[in-house]
């Protein structure tokens, strides 16, 4: 009996290594040696690769990093400005503002924006479009007065055909005669 | 865009000839003219469709007194007799029934059954014997129609508001202008947060840009040599300029620091109004049209825009600002004579038709946006676009063929 069960064991062993043989077919037990000699030589570039991936990943995250915070940033820091009916002069109220974006640009040189200029609906289509455009001019002289290089604003007028606030009072036209600054993409 | 979708044919003129036969029933330029009696007969298929859109034409110049046909006393008649065997085809003739004679007869036949195009024909041709003058029923009235989100269509209509297509669907289309002959439509269109100016080939239907710089390019007018006047902040300030409507001979007119916006050409040519802030507040200024011998013409309120030339140069038609409201007026071109128009609601951007008597404007007397159009005597207001159009800024087109 103890033959048979020898015999019996043996045979699995053959039939387990066979089977094993058939299914593990890269890691074969003859090329075990050549595989060393090829993993010392391997071992160096794959931990260089493994580097280079973590540089990657640690510089992804530092961009991600200082992004967040900057729109973040520019939300706050990018706010309305407003103007009196057919004005475009910079208001007092609107320098803290602008002192603000100037600072913010200045300190992120790599940030690109957008001034578009809009009116309210009191005055006429075309003289508003004019209106909408020196607004965004008299908002931009003023941050390249404060040091910010014309090349990184972009101006554009909407005239009356964008409003914020729909409704006809003095509120709401308020609210409409605006200059609104958009990071550019 | 098919440009000409029906082809009207005359198969049939025949002018009665009558030699000296120069009779003006209706003297259009005095002073409270007394409306012509008419009478109008029609038969066959489709003939009170023509009848009613000829009455709707006849109607709104309001020179035309019509006559039941049972009842005498008209001095003109017109005899309509339509024909639907292949496409329309309507015989029609006009007579005097004072002298009893008849002034004109005249065959115009569509390959469609086109009853506008034909009832506008006919009443062109009654408003000629009558007047002497030619009438504007042929005529298109371009306009924008907000189409939400800060979008802006170009659409064009007949001159009563009928056979409304759009024209242009892309971006935020602002000020438009036609070119004399009627062939380009001019505007300016924001798309891509650039301002352009484009010209649209109503014979190809073909778009191209015209001109584009920095900043805003808008379109104001078009010279009868087809120069184009717009105001552009391509130097930083809005400011005036003509180009040719190939694109070349770029001239720059003004230099201020003010806004200088809305360059109209006079009818001849030799002359721009256009807005200008220079003075502290938006006003019409005039100007040759090289630049030289600048003149203000608006001198009352403090924002008066949009200015409109009458096609005979002597008045200037535009939007004041009185009471808070947006008003149109009319001045003589030398500042004389001013005269306010409207006085509902806020009517804007005022168009002349070709022939001086209508003045098309957008108004909100309704409660919401649309084209209207009144006599220049400031008589007879009547919308033309429908209350769920949100339209604004009518260009009359020039006499079309």
């Amino acid at each position: 009996m103890k033959r048979y069960a020898l015999i019996i064991a043996l045979l699995l062993v053959v039939i387990v290594g066979a089977c094993a043989k058939r299914y593990t077919r890269p890691p074969e037990k003859a090329e075990v040696p050549k595989e060393e000699v090829i993993k010392e030589e391997v071992i160096k570039p794959e931990t260089e690769e493994v580097k280079e991936e973590e540089i990657a990943y640690a510089r992804e995250e530092e961009v991600t990093e200082k992004e967040i915070p900057i729109e973040e940033i520019a939300k706050d820091v990018l706010r309305d400005i407003h103007f009196d009916f057919d004005k475009y002069n910079i208001r007092p109220d609107a320098r803290p503002i602008l002192d603000e974006i100037a600072d913010f640009l200045i300190k992120h040189p790599d940030i690109n924006i957008v001034i578009e200029g809009h009116c309210d609906e009191r005055g006429t289509n075309e003289y508003n479009l004019a209106l909408g455009d020196r607004r965004a001019k008299a908002a931009k002289d003023y941050l390249v007065s404060k040091g910010v290089s014309p090349s990184r604003i972009l101006t554009i007028t909407y005239g009356e055909e964008r409003p914020l606030c729909r409704e006809s009072n003095e509120e709401c036209w308020q609210k409409n005669r605006r200059d609104h600054f958009v990071l550019m993409k | 865009m098919r440009v000409c979708v029906i082809v009207l044919v005359c198969v049939v003129f025949f002018l009665i000839p009558c030699p000296g036969d120069t009779k003006i029933y209706i003297d259009i330029s005095s002073p409270g003219v007394r409306p012509l009696p008419i009478k109008i007969i029609s038969k066959g298929p489709r003939a009170r469709e023509i009848e009613w859109a000829v009455k709707g034409d006849l109607e709104a110049t309001g020179l035309f007194e019509f006559v039941d046909p049972d009842v005498p006393g008209a001095e003109l008649i017109v005899n309509m007799k339509a024909d639907t065997d292949a496409g329309l085809s309507v015989l029609f003739s006009i007579r005097d029934l004072i002298e009893n004679k008849e002034i004109l007869k005249k065959r115009i036949s569509s390959s469609r059954i086109s009853i506008r195009p034909i009832a506008h024909t006919i009443a062109d041709d009654i408003y000629k014997v009558a007047t002497g003058k030619k009438g504007v029923f042929r005529t298109k009235i371009t306009f924008l129609k907000d189409s939400g989100s800060g979008k802006k269509e170009l659409w064009i209509m007949d001159w009563d508001g009928y056979n409304v297509r759009r024209l242009i669907a892309k971006g935020l289309t602002s000020s438009h202008s036609w070119s004399h002959d009627g062939r380009y439509l001019i505007y300016s269109a924001q798309r891509y947060k650039k301002w352009k100016i484009y010209t649209l080939d109503r014979r190809t239907g073909r778009e191209s840009v015209l001109f584009y710089s920095k900043g805003l390019n808008l379109v104001g007018g078009t010279s009868p040599e087809n120069i184009v006047a717009f105001s552009s902040s391509r130097d930083g300030n809005p400011e005036i300029y003509t180009i040719d409507i190939y694109g070349k001979n770029l001239r720059r007119l003004t230099r201020s620091i003010a806004i200088e916006v809305s360059p109209v050409f006079s009818p001849d040519g030799s002359q721009i109004a256009f807005v200008s802030d220079r003075g502290g507040t938006p006003q019409i200024y005039v100007m040759n049209k090289d630049g030289t011998g600048l003149r203000r013409v608006t001198f009352e309120g403090s924002y008066n825009t949009s200015p409109a030339w009458s096609p005979d140069g002597k008045i200037i038609a535009y939007t004041g600002r009185i009471n808070g409201k947006n008003q149109i007026f009319v001045v003589k071109f030398d500042g004389s004579g001013n005269r306010q128009l409207t006085f509902d609601g806020n009517n804007e951007n005022p168009s002349f038709s070709p022939d001086g008597l209508f003045i098309a404007f957008d108004s909100d007397r309704d409660g919401y946006r649309a084209i209207y159009l009144m006599r220049i005597n400031a008589q007879w207001k009547k919308r033309i676009t429908p209350r769920v159009m949100n339209a604004s800024s009518p260009e009359w087109s020039p006499y079309l063929k």
